[in-house]
This record gives C-alpha cells, structure tokens and sequence, in this order.
C-alpha cells in the first residue's frame, strides 16, 4: 500500500439496487464491517487498487434520498457532508431508472463529485429498455455514466477508470425551481453564505433548498442562528401562501419533472411493451367480470385436487394403521404380557384409533398444501385479494381485510393475528370476527371423512361448496354488523403492487409444504394424542365412577357417553342427536381435528368390539400388502389427478366428457373401514351434510379463540364463540329440516 | 399538466376500493416508475401507509410461519393517529408455538 493519501469514494445508492454486490466486487475481501457512530446502521469501509492507487470505498447505507425521513438517510448524508468524499458512486437499477433517478437528482443539488453506475444493465436490456448513456449523462449536467453488472463484474474496468479520473468539481448541473422559489433560495444563500463558518460546512444553495423543505434535522442544527430560521420560516409562509401548498411539495414535484425529462431524454422504451404479460394477463384474471369466476374455479380445482386425488392414498395410510401397525402393537403387547388389558384398549382404542385416525390425512394436507403454494407463487394469491375486494366493499369492510382471510384458510389463529395489518379497530374486530368461517385446514379431515363416506366422487364439489358456504356466511355476517352494529363508513383506496406472474418454484412450495405438514403432525403427536387419552379415559369411566367397571363399561354409560349423551338431543333438529356426533363436537373445540380422532376411538371401538377372530398375516406378509397396496393407490391417485380435467369440462352445461379408467375394471368399493362403516349407519347423507355445516361454522378451537380474545377482548371474543354457535346450529338444522321437507330422507 | 404529487394524494383521497398500480397509473397519465417514486415519497411524509408482504408480521415467528402467505405490498391513506401498535412476538400460533 502506498503512503500517499488514498482517494475516499462513497457509494450511494437505494436498497436493493447491487449496490453491496458492487462493493463486494470492487473491494474483494478488503473490507471492515462496524456500525456508524452512534447508530445501530451497518457501515461497511473496504479497500482497493484502481491502478496502482489506493481507494478507500465506503458503502453508504441504502437511501430513497437525502431528506431526513429515515436514520439511513441521514446518516449518508451527514457522511457526504462531513467527509467531502473524493467522488460518489450513485448505484442505480437501470431496469428501474426513474424510481433511482430521485436520489441521483438530490445527489446532483448537494453538488457531490458524481459518477452514475449503471447497475443490472442487462436485466433493463432484457425487459427491453434502451438506455441511451452518453444521453443521459448530457441531461444530467455531463457527470460520467458508467453501464455495470455486478454480478458478473462486467463494466468494472470502465468504472475503475471513471472513478480515477473523476475529480472533486461539482456537477454543473443546476436544477431550477419556479421564480419565487428560486428568488427565496437566493435570499437565503445569501445569508447562509455570510456565515462563514456555515458555509464552509454545508453548501449555502443546498442549504438554502433544505431550509424551504423544513428539513427537521438541520433545522435542530441551526438552533443558535436564530435570524436564520426566522428568515426561512418567513420564506416558507411566502411561498406556502404563493403556492397554497407545501413548498416541499412544490420543490419535489419540480424535481419529479426534472426526472420525467432527463427520461424522456435517454430512456427508450419502445423496444419493451409499456404493458408487461403479467399486466396483459391481469386484464383477463382480475377483470371485473371474469375475475370472480375464474377465482371460484381455482379454488374449485383445489378441491377437487385435495379431496379426490388425496382419496387413495388417505385409504392406503388408513389400511396400514387399522391394519398392520395395529396388529403389531397388539402383538407386541401380548408378548410383553399386557395383551387383552386396559393398556392395550389405552393404546389400540386410545392412542391409535384417535392419533392415526388424524393421520390418515397426512396425503391430503400435503396435497392442500401444494396447490396452495402453487397459488402463492405463481403471484395469483396476490390476485384474489384485488378480485375480492368488491365483494368486501359489499359489507362495508375494506377490500384488504380478505387478505387475513386468505390466511384463515390455512390456520385462523395467524388469519386473527394477520387483522393487525388492517388500519382501523372497526376493520380489524369484524374482520377477526368472520375470519373464523373461513374453513382452515383443521377442518378439512372431517369433511373429507363424512364427504368420502356420503357422496363419493361428488366428495370435491361437496367441499368445495362447504368452502363457499364459510364466505358466505363471512359476508352475511358482515352484512349484519354494517347494518345493526357498525354504521356504514364508506373504505378509501387502496394500492396493490401485484408481483408479475411467475412460474411456481417448486422447491419453495416443496419445503413449504414439509414445514406445514410438520406442523399438522406435530399437532396430531401432541394435542391429538392428549385429548385421545383424555377422551379414552372419560370412556373407560362408568358415569356413576365405579372403577370395578373401568374399561369394561359400554361406552353411552361411560363418562364420555353419558356427559355427551345428555347435550345430544340439542344436535336432534339438525338430524345428529348421536351421543357419538356431540361427544366429537365438544372435543373438537380443541382442535377440529379432534372431531375426527374422537369419532375414530368412539366407533372403531365399537367396531373392533364385533370384529370375527381370524388367523392374522405374517409379518412378511403385512408388508408384502403395504408395499402392494401402496403401489394401487398411486395408480388410482394419477387416475383422479387425470381425471379432474373431465370434471372441469363437465362443468359446462351440456358438456359430457368421459372420466378415463386406464386401471381397468372400476376398482372395487372397498370402503370397508370400520369408522365409515360405522358413519354410514348413524348419519344419512343429509344429517352429514348438516354435520359438516356445523362443523364448518362453530365455535373456532380453543387456540383461536385464546387469539381471539388476546387481540380483541373477551367480551368480543364471547360474542364470537355464541355467534358462531347459534350460526351453526341454525345452518345445519335449516339443512336438515329444509332437506326432510324437500324429501330428501333422513 | 403533469400528475403532480398532490394529484396523488387526492385520488386516494377521492377513490374507493383496490387499484393496482398500472390502473392508478393509467388513470392519472403517469408512468409507473413515478408514481412508484411518488407514493415512496408520500409513504416517507407519513401520509400513505405501506403494508409489508407479512401478513402477521407481528408475531415474533413470522419468518419461518407456515401459514404465512406471501401477500402483496398495499398503500393506503393513514388515517389521523389511528393506525395500529402493533404489540409484539407470540401469535401463539399452532406452528409459532
């Protein structure tokens, strides 16, 4: 390293523009990461060889401009104006000049010795931007325009030599501002420039500029030049009652027209479309018209896809663990010598029946998950909220409270805490208010249980539509708060950054899904499998409590069938007056799995109880019919999954395409599993509907309700859980009775 | 005339419901890119709100949430003083927990 003063240059630049990666690039491993003085801003110094010389290049914190809105902005620019660097790097994304351009503009009026860097050339290339360089430097008062690729480390060289050559004279550019406020700047450089001292530090027009912003922070710094301020704060009622407006607003705009012309100057757009395909694409997607429909048929193929095409696998997991791993725990038990006994009813009626009967599906989630993913990052999720903000509108709420909505979808508990996002109480307490009838993904097992067992390859549309019911009732409720509880209050604009369209990324959405899928185990290993036990201990309990009859007592005389035998009748009007189907709904208040892990020990118990003793398989052979079983459900799922275009065809009126059967004979109905058996002869296909509605619509699970009330209160959150209940019970008891009337049997 | 600053602000003042940007463009005679800087400079003033992709930003898991959706980024009027404090961490949620 040489002894002579080395040359300091700053690069400056808006986040997100490269400008680290340029750093990186220019200073190779040569560098110092602290913090600025007094600040918590990362500054980061490095060191490089521009031929033969030293430089010191320092990498200012990322900055939309100079003014002091943020703690990065001002601490680049107290840098620029204490440290006088030798020459700054203005970083710019050349595919976004005009958003770049404002800090460069301001960079130019602090009179810094400027160098343009050009970054991400070839993207701005790519989208078909022309950038006429030795153009836009003219229009920026001749400062050197270097086009860069950081990345890549293209343009470097040009740079280097820039940067070397540049000297420490400002830029000859001046922008100008309108007759008055030129003639007020003037008036206060003036004064500025009699200070000496002032002077010397700051340049008196740059100064003169920020006074007539009223820049806070300099405006501190001025404390002991009373005459000053009072001078500037004359010079800004002037201009304010000139201009009847902000004299920061006018100096913007002027500098936003500035921009617009150096633009126009070197920026050809006309190789590149002003329209993008995503803009093209979103004429048709969030049309006003088409938008809807098209967003009711993918959440329709969603179903389809999670319902049918999940079918065979969630039969394939359900027949290992109703079969083999059940066999084996059996087995194991008995050669430990606790065969026949309560442990074994404890782990076979308890644990297995309630913790695998959630697990079963495990397929279904995945493919919940996967499709929704697909959604997100294809940038249509984005899109739904735009398309649904009329809707919203209709309830008098703002069209960005179906954004946590869409979140309920997967869990209402983040769907409560996502409200947050929303701008007024009003907004944020009726939104989390009907957030719980969007149907989250808890839910979605016992619709594909009673769906599967009830309405077969209708089981898609059958969820589908339960899906539409859950906004339905959203709005409905909407309705009636906007009506009885929160005047109308008419929702203002709002902005949406639609990200472009993109093909999904599928090991995002992959490790997406293994992260939620956890998720959704981890529950079923821990709340599932405690309210299994608990709900295996209330059904070994006699009601009367006597413990000679522990395990042995039928399960309505247990604790559990009494306590849920004695609610049942209130469920009667809605056609599931079981003691079975209340038991499931008051654990199901834990979590809505739950419904579905009760229902499995309560009849599967039942079931086993009546099963014949037959000589069971091998070990060898348990898993020869896995693996053969497993190799049939594949087949059948590519099947379903081939067969959801038919289905979406068939939707229009008339259309009649046939579903393929590439496996031959229709496989057999093999819907022999206890706990569909065991549906099928308590509900009919009428009262399930109705259990599904119930269960669509009440009381959310214990976690969301804690959500509830944390962010909202308990009284509202009471309201809530009744609300939600009476909507319930009043959904599924107008199916119902609507249903017998209509003849459609009990 | 040119759109200019206050143009901005009055349209969404004056307007009800979602916009995309290349609409709001569109409607005002501007290219996006500077009504993009145009809302920067609004949202910096204080007077627009920006709302970050994460939904439950919140909660103190929110970086590596499941159910987080990838949402896109909304400006809107700010409203005299009411916009929310957001209280921090533990949504509580059944993957934060």
């Amino acid at each position: 390293m040489s002894t002579a003063q080395p040359r300091v240059i700053a690069l400056a630049g808006n986040p997100n523009v490269g400008k680290s990666t340029l750093f990186n690039a220019l200073t190779g491993g040569r560098q110092h990461v602290g913090n600025w003085p007094g600040k918590t801003v990362e500054k980061k110094e490095g060191w490089a060889t521009f031929d033969g010389q030293d430089v010191l290049i320092v990498d200012l914190p990322g900055a939309y401009s100079l003014a002091a809105y943020s703690v990065e902005e001002i601490v680049a620019r107290d840098y620029l104006l204490r440290s006088r660097p030798s020459a700054v790097v203005a970083v710019a994304d050349a595919a976004n000049l005009e958003r770049n351009l404002y800090l460069v503009c301001q960079l130019i009026e602090l009179g810094a010795p400027l160098i343009l860097a050009l970054n991400m050339s070839d993207m701005a290339r790519g989208r078909g931007l022309k950038i006429d360089v030795p153009a836009l430097s003219e229009a920026l008062g001749g400062i050197p325009v270097v086009e860069v690729i950081g990345t890549r480390g293209v343009g470097l060289e040009a740079l280097r030599a820039a940067i070397l050559r540049r000297d420490s004279t400002p830029p000859p550019l001046r922008l100008t501002y309108d007759p008055p406020v030129e003639a007020e700047i003037a008036a206060l450089q003036r004064l500025i420039e009699d200070d000496a001292e002032l002077a010397r530090t700051i340049p008196p027009r740059w100064l003169a500029i920020k006074l007539l912003e009223n820049d806070p922070h300099l405006a501190e710094q001025l404390d002991s030049r009373p005459a000053l301020r009072r001078a500037a704060d004359e010079a800004v009622a002037r201009l304010t009652e000139a201009f009847g407006d902000d004299p920061e607003i006018i100096l913007t705009d002027r500098r936003y027209g500035f921009i617009g012309g150096v633009v126009s100057r070197a920026l050809d757009r006309s190789a590149g479309s002003a329209e993008t395909a995503s803009d093209r694409a979103d004429h048709i997607i969030t049309h006003r018209l088409w938008g809807l429909p098209i967003f009711l048929l993918l959440m329709w193929l969603v179903f389809q896809i999670t319902a049918n095409v999940s079918a065979p696998l969630i039969d394939w997991v359900d027949g290992v663990i109703a079969g083999p791993v059940t066999r084996w725990a059996e087995a194991l038990l008995s050669a430990a010598g606790l065969g026949g006994g309560w442990v074994e009813s404890l782990l076979i009626d308890g644990v297995i029946a309630g913790v695998g009967g959630v697990l079963v599906f495990v397929p279904l989630l995945v493919l919940l998950y996967i499709t929704l993913g697909l959604l997100e990052d294809t940038g249509y999720m984005a899109r739904a909220a735009f398309i649904m903000d009329r809707v919203m509108r209709l309830v008098g709420l703002h069209g960005k409270s179906f954004l946590p909505l869409l979140i309920g979808f997967g869990c209402t508990v983040p769907a409560i805490y996502a409200t947050r996002t929303l701008e007024n109480e009003r907004d944020r307490k009726l939104t989390g208010f009907i957030s719980t009838f969007m149907s989250c993904g808890a839910r979605l097992p016992v619709y594909v249980l009673f769906a599967g067992v009830f309405f077969g390859a209708q089981s898609g549309s059958v969820i589908f539509a339960l899906y539409l019911l859950g906004i339905a009732t959203a709005i409905a409720t909407g309705l009636v708060f906007k009506r009885f509880v929160y005047p109308s209050q008419e929702p203002r604009a709002f902005v949406m950054e639609l990200p472009p369209y993109r093909l999904p990324n599928l090991r995002t959405i992959l490790a997406q899904t293994r992260e939620r899928t956890r998720g959704f185990i981890r529950n079923a290993t821990t709340i599932i499998l405690v309210s299994s036990v608990v709900v295996w201990l209330l059904g070994a309990l006699p009601a009367n409590l006597d413990l000679s009859r522990f395990d042995v007592v039928e399960p309505q005389e247990s604790l559990f069938g009494s306590i849920s035998g004695a609610i049942a009748p209130v469920f009667a009007p809605a056609g599931f007056g079981n003691w079975q189907a209340a038991g499931s709904l008051i654990t199901g208040f834990v979590a809505k799995e739950v419904v579905v892990s009760t229902m499995s020990q309560i009849y599967t118990a039942d079931a086993t109880a009546e099963e014949a003793e037959a000589a069971p398989p091998s070990l060898l052979e348990d898993a020869g019919e896995i693996a053969r079983s497993f190799g049939a459900a594949l087949a059948l799922t590519a099947q379903e999954l081939v067969n959801i275009v038919p289905r979406t065809v068939n939707l229009i009126p008339g259309a009649a395409m046939p579903e393929a059967n590439f496996l031959g004979a229709a496989p057999e109905e093999e819907d022999t599993a206890a706990l569909g058996l065991a549906l099928s002869g308590a509900f009919t296909p009428l009262s399930a509907l109705a259990f599904m509605v119930f269960v669509l619509l009440y009381t959310p699970c214990m976690t969301a309700t804690a959500a509830m009330r944390h962010e909202f209160g308990g009284r509202w959150t009471l309201a809530q859980m009744i609300y939600a209940a009476l909507a319930a019970w009043g959904a599924a008891a107008l199916i119902y009775q609507g249903g017998l009337l209509l003849g459609w049997g009990g | 005339m040119s759109t200019t600053l206050r143009q901005v602000l009055e349209y969404f003042e004056s307007h009800q419901g979602a916009v995309s940007l290349p609409q709001m463009a569109r409607t005002l005679g501007v290219e996006r890119a500077t009504l993009q800087n145009m809302i920067d400079y609004w949202v910096r003033k204080g007077r627009l709100r920006e709302s970050g992709a994460a939904a439950c930003a919140s909660c103190g898991s929110a970086a590596g949430c499941p159910f987080m959706v990838a949402l896109p980024r909304t400006y809107e009027l700010v409203s005299g003083g009411s916009s929310p404090e957001i209280s921090p961490p533990a949504c509580g949620c059944r993957s934060c927990r």
